[in-house]
């Protein structure tokens, strides 16, 4: 009993670190995209060093493994999209400290490379997920707009996706600062509960 | 796996993936470099029009050192405007070591005569916001430097209303404007002691 209801709660707290860069659909799109891409190449070289590695000190390696390909990330961000980089560099060591990444990585690192790589694909989807999902609320209710700097990501031609749907000067404040990713993440949660009960009750 | 063993094969590992990682990083650092001129000559167009100077600031740049004036013991980077070899204008590129929530770096254009050109800032962790005000909210404040110079206002005015000066604070941030305004004044005080050194300092060769 006490597995099935903290293992949850671990997750919800998993998701603290990267609440910090969900408040534009473009930070939590490229936080997502980096986290994917961070939690499967890192799934696949775990599973790669398995026959090396003792138990006792599989979970630092792939810590270490997930630091080494975080890194190496970073400065490919930096040197090939840099406009992106200045908003989400300081927060991508940030990834390392994830839980629920790491704990990825380190189940990856006994299992066979395709489902490593399965569920490392899963994971990261759900976590990039998520985050679009808080970086739209947050952006809408704070800025009063969706996919502001679009053209950070792809490029100038992406300018037309920039959606100023009100103008909100400084917007609801709320939302942009850290406090408003924790309600958006209760809403959301609560959200996806009620449809989860629904669900079971039909 | 004997204790030993497992120490090695972890030292392995380290050792693999730090490679790895150097490797990494000297495949991107002339790109990463690249970025950071680029990026920041487009800042230095923006404070110092291009019809003002005939030279390339962004390459005659020397590096200052003075922990006494600005209180960093960091050397910093000033940007040289030239008209005919005759020295126009620099930029300065300072750190304000106070801000709210670490260092906000600062790029202040000041006129050869000592009045300030622009201030901006380039890098910040101020609290959304709040502290980072100046880029929304507040965005009228940082233009305000324009003019501003040592005797205006006088030295003792050369802070925020709070500390009885001259400068507006943002609602909700004080430390901020505060770290911003004290580095500005700073910048001030370095470029009107050091100005003839500061044109006439040679640029080092980049190794």
């Amino acid at each position: 009993m006490t597995t099935d209801q903290t293992l949850p709660a671990l997750r919800i707290l998993a998701l603290c670190p990267a609440l910090a860069l969900s408040d534009t659909v473009v930070n939590a799109l490229g936080i997502g995209v980096i986290a994917l891409l961070a939690i499967t190449v890192s799934s696949l070289l775990a599973t790669a060093a398995t026959r090396t590695l003792a138990d006792e000190i599989r979970a630092v390696s792939c810590v270490l493994i997930l630091a080494a390909v975080v890194g190496c990330l970073a400065l490919l961000l930096n040197a090939h999209a840099h406009e992106l980089d200045r908003s989400l560099g300081i927060f991508l060591p940030l990834l390392i400290a994830n839980y629920v990444i790491q704990r990825c990585v380190e189940k990856s690192s006994t299992a066979a490379p395709v489902q490593a790589v399965i569920t490392a694909i899963k994971t990261g989807s759900r976590i990039a997920l998520t985050l679009i999902a808080l970086g739209i609320a947050r952006e809408l209710v704070g800025r009063g707009s969706l996919l502001h700097d679009a053209a950070l990501m792809f490029g100038d031609w992406a300018q037309r996706f920039d959606l100023q749907l009100f103008r909100a000067d400084m917007g609801f404040l709320l939302a942009t600062l850290p406090p408003g990713a924790f309600i958006s993440l209760g809403l959301l949660l609560a959200a996806r509960n009620w449809w989860m009960q629904r669900i079971s009750r039909t | 796996m004997k204790r030993g063993a497992s120490a090695v094969v972890l030292i392995v590992i380290a050792v693999i993936l730090a490679a790895a990682l150097t490797f990494v990083a000297n495949v991107t650092r002339d790109r990463i470099n690249h970025n950071a001129q680029a990026w920041i000559q487009v800042r230095l167009d923006a404070l110092v029009p291009a019809s003002l100077h005939d030279n390339d600031m962004l390459t005659d740049r020397i590096d200052v050192t003075a922990p006494d004036i600005l209180g960093i013991p960091e050397p910093v980077a000033v940007y040289r405007a030239r008209q005919h070899g005759q020295p126009v204008a620099a930029v300065i590129r300072t750190i304000a070591p106070d801000g709210y929530r670490g260092p906000i770096e600062l790029l202040i254009a000041v006129n050869y005569d000592g009045t300030l050109i622009g201030v901006q800032v380039i890098r910040h962790k101020e609290t959304p916001g709040l502290g980072d005000a100046f880029e929304n909210r507040a965005a009228d404040w940082l233009p305000k430097f324009r003019g501003r110079s040592l005797t205006n206002p006088p030295q003792q005015r050369w802070t925020v209303h709070k500390d009885h000066g001259d400068f507006d604070e943002f609602t909700g941030a004080t430390i901020t404007p505060r770290a911003i305004v004290k580095a500005t004044r700073r910048a001030l005080e370095l470029f009107s002691a050091r100005k003839e050194q500061i044109f006439a300092a040679q640029v080092k060769r980049q190794p």
